[in-house]
């Protein structure tokens, strides 16, 4: 008899939801707390990161919220957006903060599943001290353009780890001297391949999963001159698949891809890191805040101490070509619509915490990778690891990807394309285009809701 | 006009029959032929098996040793530790998947047990309408892709709010594993004969009473064997794991495995050490019920 | 489905001498009463969490719902299936599918076949070979895809590595487009030609003594006594493997999930993998709905003529 129930509420259920279009607004001013003992639960990824975020707000924060917990869950990096936005879906969620990709706010906006943050930002977090890409990137909706924050846009979310690529070297094989330019990159790791028998020059990722495959083509194609998309116009075939893209996918495939380990095809950031632990690249891609397990001896065949090991290994930013431009990675923090008035306002009072300059600067000290400027220029954050420095310094260079409702099948698309491409199931220009028509027919159809739409 | 599975398939012991293709032709030659290539054969299969256990016990650099390492590694058994005990100490995460793995698959075996079982004597004891239709058509729900099943089951749990809870899951998985329990116990049902309920009734019992008392204890056994299948396929079920379940106290097994690959680096010992922690009940189960094995594999659609 | 066929018969003699002779009116409403409140609560949960779920995809698979775009869908008829029908991604799925299904299955009934041939012909030893062949059936199919992903890894994996020590290439399994669905269908075939096995060695062992005591006074040929006497009786109980078979592998999602993700590029997307990606990448509930209907479609309308022609078969 319950069942019966239950197949008559679920009947009118589909009725319900029509309701929202947009987001909540979050309070302008944190609401009252409460004296209870209350778990504040994140969603995030199976990662370092993860786990050191969980151990530095139960340390930190309990300090001035003693009642507090701070559960970080995670859960597969493949099924990370599948598992939000599933629970998003259903209109409950078991997360109070959402760790959104920079790319899936737009999604979450636009099915009201976050909390419009403006207000709540003008009131109580002090945005002069962030550069302005990195508080647009990780919270405005709609997307900013490369480099620049509008004012009058909606926020969303508020940073919580920055990251961008680091190009990791073997000194002991090419030399102190980072390359300077993608070509002398390649050229370099060509030389390094032929005089290291066993090594290969290259690894980066390669996957047809996550973002994996898609961030490798659009950092090649920022760096080449090309661009993702005409924002505004909402254009991508012509685009994308122009001159320097079609440059980009050429390099990529055809100069990149022959330096690397021959079944490198589905790697991503743990066999890239594994083969760089094994000691079999010359140079590797990977993001900053996947790096730290390099430097751990017990994961390494390159030295006994981390300094050994640091003998060995190089951190820079990526070489340059055409433009300078580096992939924008990392997450902000984004409060869910669903979660307890009680839980949204502890979730607002850790962020107002989060992200005040000391808090900030122990989060660095503790290997997270913070926004606001005088942390991310702090003697913390710059000692606390050789690659932070590369993010200091790229951050006036980053790009990042579509933030669009259909970023999900946007990324998808590319990634299954790239990685064809960089395995030989497809050619490198038909690759492209088909990249360019499918994601534009993608962008085209987004007035249709669920229906016609492969 | 209906298969008969049954009558192909009489059912005797294995033991009573003696290959007769020995004794006659061939010869020594043939038979030494036949030995060896089963020997391969059962190599081939068993060597993922044993390649799994060899690495969970393997230290890290061994586990990536190339060419590989056969026999001279160093022994471990700090992956077993892993499985179970956080790095922090305390219950890791996959212990708790564990533990959830056996409420979830226990409950439901419990549940498709009690609903099955008086189902399945209904259907073999009594004349009903339509009655191989019925039976057809609950065989059929276990045919359905499950990608398609999550998609409405989804849509109707998110209403009452059943997503990422054990119910939810617990609820799936006894549906699932319902029409295999009807058909199973029917089978055994069928073969107990319906005179000593009979003979019951004669005796004054009610047609339930004589259930209960004669048929019922001649049932236990392959009741006991259906409930371990439905075990095993609770405990594997991967696919409405992952799209129903994500916080990692409701998680399953199998979903909490597969999330120990695709972060910054793979420990293949942990895998493989909980790979084998986990098949253990299942193999301890499985050959429990060795004998039913065949009718456990189809859904009690074919009987040995 | 009312013309189903049962695959197994109910034994007419025994239904009959169920209904007690000569009992009173008031008894056989009991047993009616009784079978009802048996049957119902297993028919109930299987409606509510089978036909209900079913029913409910059936109408969304006629509108544009969306899970979480929110709002009601609209009606778009047959919008849906014209989609999933005619798009060149969806014949790419189905392509790939099909050729797993046929190479998963062929590959894994005659080496199963084979083995349990090669098993019935021994006298000792057979309860613990059958046992020990049976262990990768028994295993998660999590628990397969990850291991053999480890196994079958270019760079340092057994295989290659093994490969290696005979002087071979290394062979990239997984990211070529050919490797990577003949892996599929390897690894598929590793974990269920013990059940192909089991099946028939059943059938074997069933077969009576007697047929082959005769077939050896009338000195028939080895061959001639395994397709006259042994095959025809094992099948049908083949056919039925068989068929169980095929069904599971056209739903395979798990192993593609893990393995390859449906890599390279989308060319081991299963047609199960792709209603995924559809329902939860794009949330096109919708459009995911008539592709699962399909499916679904496809399943019932093939096992029926399979099991027509199983019957067929069986007459003559």
């Amino acid at each position: 008899m319950l069942l019966m129930g239950t197949t008559l509420t679920a009947c009118s259920g589909s009725e319900d939801d029509a309701a929202q279009v947009s987001a909540p607004k979050a309070p302008a001013t944190i609401p009252e707390l409460t004296g209870d003992p209350l778990t504040l639960s994140f969603v995030w990824f199976e990662w370092p990161p993860a786990q050191a975020l969980e151990k530095f707000a139960n340390e930190e924060y309990k300090k001035v919220r003693p009642n507090a917990t701070i559960k970080v869950n995670t859960v597969p990096n493949a099924n990370w957006h599948d598992a939000m936005f599933t629970q998003f879906a259903a209109r409950k969620t078991d997360f109070d903060i959402a760790i959104l990709d920079s790319q899936h706010i737009g999604e979450a906006v636009t099915n009201g599943n976050i909390l419009d943050l403006t207000d709540f930002v003008k009131n109580n977090i002090d945005v002069n001290a962030y550069d302005p890409y990195l508080l647009a990137a990780y919270g405005q909706f709609p997307q900013a353009e490369t480099g620049k924050r509008d004012e009058n846009a909606s926020l969303y979310g508020l940073p919580l780890l920055g990251d961008t690529w680091t190009m990791i070297y073997r000194k002991d094989l090419i030399g102190d001297q980072a390359p300077q330019t993608w070509d002398e990159m390649i050229s370099v790791a060509e030389k390094c391949q032929t005089d290291n028998p066993g090594v290969s020059g290259l690894a980066f990722h390669q996957a047809n999963g996550s973002d994996a495959a898609a961030v490798t083509y659009n950092t090649v194609n920022g760096v080449y001159g090309g661009n993702l998309w005409d924002a505004k116009a909402k254009k991508i075939e012509g685009v994308l698949n122009d001159a320097a893209g079609q440059e980009a996918m050429d390099v990529l495939v055809n100069k990149m891809k022959p330096l690397t380990a021959k079944g490198s095809g589905n790697w991503f950031i743990d066999e890239v890191n594994a083969a760089v632990a094994q000691g079999k690249a010359c140079i590797a891609f990977n993001w900053i805040a996947a790096s730290g397990g390099l430097l751990d001896p017990k994961q390494s065949t390159l030295g006994k101490t981390r300094e050994e090991i640091l003998g060995k290994l190089g951190f820079a930013t990526l070489p340059k070509q055409k433009t300078d431009l580096v992939p924008l990675g990392g997450m902000g923090m984004h409060v869910s619509a669903y979660s307890s008035a009680a839980n949204q306002a502890e979730a607002l009072n850790f962020m107002k915490w989060f992200e005040q300059a000391d808090i900030q600067k122990k989060w660095a000290a503790a290997g997270g990778v913070p926004s606001r400027t005088d942390a991310i220029q702090s003697p913390e954050f710059l000692d606390a690891g050789p690659f932070n420095k590369v993010y200091a310094d790229s951050v006036p260079r980053m790009r990042d990807m579509w933030n669009v409702p259909q970023y999900a099948r946007l990324v998808d698309i590319e990634n299954t394309n790239v990685n064809a491409a960089l395995n030989g199931a497809k050619k490198p220009g038909d690759a492209l285009n088909d990249i360019a028509r499918e994601q534009q027919a993608v962008l085209d159809s987004s007035g249709k809701k669920g229906g016609g739409g492969l | 006009m209906a298969v008969s599975v049954n009558e192909a398939v009489p059912a005797s012991p294995v033991r009573d029959r003696t290959p007769p293709a020995r004794r006659i032709g061939g010869g020594r030659g043939r038979s030494v032929l036949e030995i060896a290539l089963l020997t391969v054969l059962a190599v081939v299969m068993l060597f993922p098996v044993l390649w799994m256990i060899e690495t969970s016990i393997k230290e890290n650099r061994d586990v990536y040793a190339v060419p590989a390492k056969f026999f001279d590694f160093e022994v471990t058994l700090a992956h077993y530790r892993d499985v179970f005990v956080a790095p922090g100490g305390g219950l890791s995460d996959l212990s708790v998947a564990f533990l959830n793995s056996l409420l979830v698959a226990g409950v439901s075996t419990v549940l498709a047990t009690l609903l099955g079982v008086p189902a399945a004597w209904a259907y073999s004891r009594f004349t009903l309408k339509a009655k191989k239709d019925q039976l057809f058509f609950i065989l059929s729900t276990r045919f359905m892709p499950p990608v398609v099943v999550v998609i409405p089951i989804f849509l109707m749990y998110r209403v009452v709010g059943l997503i990422d809870t054990p119910l939810g899951l617990i609820l799936i998985y006894t549906a699932f594993n319902l029409p295999f329990t009807i058909w199973m116990v029917k089978g055994f049902v069928d073969e107990v004969p319906a005179e000593y309920e009979d003979a019951a009734m004669l005796d004054g019992y009610t047609r339930l009473q004589a259930f209960r008392k004669f048929t019922l204890p001649l049932l236990v056994p392959g009741i006991a064997a259906t409930a371990v299948f439905a075990l095993i396929f609770s405990w594997n079920e991967f696919v409405f794991a992952i799209f129903l379940t994500s916080s990692d106290s409701v998680r399953t097994a199998p979903p909490a495995i597969a999330g120990l690959i695709g972060g910054t680096t793979v420990d293949w010992g942990l895998v493989a050490a909980s790979s084998v922690v986990f098949a253990l009940p299942v193999l301890i189960f499985a050959y429990l019920v060795r004998r039913h094995l065949v009718a456990g594999v189809t859904l009690g659609a074919v009987r040995r | 489905m009312s013309d189903a066929v049962p695959l197994t018969t109910d034994r007419p003699g025994k239904v009959a001498s169920v209904t007690p002779p000569a009992r009173g009116r008031s008894r056989r409403l009991s047993d009616r009463k009784l079978a009802v409140a048996f049957i119902t609560p297993a028919l109930l949960l299987l409606l509510a969490m089978s036909v209900f779920p079913l029913v409910w995809a059936l109408f969304l698979s006629f509108t544009d719902y969306s899970a979480t775009r929110g709002g009601t869908g609209t009606f778009v008829w047959f919008e849906n299936y014209t989609a999933v029908l005619t798009s060149a991604q969806v014949h790419l799925r189905a392509v790939t599918t099909l050729i797993y299904v046929v190479g998963a299955v062929v590959l894994q009934t005659v080496l199963g076949f084979t083995i349990a041939y090669l098993i019935s012909r021994r006298t000792h030893g057979r309860g613990l070979l059958t046992t020990l062949f049976l262990i990768p059936m028994m295993l998660s199919p999590v628990v397969v895809g990850l291991f053999w992903r480890f196994m079958l890894d270019a760079q340092f994996g057994v295989v290659n590595s093994m490969l290696g020590s005979l002087g071979l290439d290394q062979v990239e399994w997984l990211t070529r487009q050919r490797t990577a669905l003949f892996s599929l269908i390897v690894v598929d075939t590793w974990q269920w030609t013990p059940f192909i096995m089991l099946i028939a060695l059943a059938g074997l062992t069933a077969v009576p003594k007697y047929l082959y005591e005769a077939a050896s006074i009338d000195r028939a040929s080895e061959w001639f006594r395994f397709r006259t006497i042994t095959l025809p009786l094992v099948w049908p109980l083949l056919l039925i493997a068989v068929l169980f078979r095929a069904i599971e592998a056209f739903r395979l999602f798990d192993l593609v999930y893990i393995l390859t993700s449906g890599g390279p590029g989308v060319s081991t997307e299963t047609l199960s993998f792709h209603v995924y990606k559809v329902a939860f990448l794009g949330f096109n509930t919708g459009t995911a709905s008539a592709y699962g209907i399909l499916m679904v479609v496809i399943v019932i309308v093939l096992t029926q003529l399979y099991l027509r022609y199983l019957n067929k078969l069986k007459e003559d």
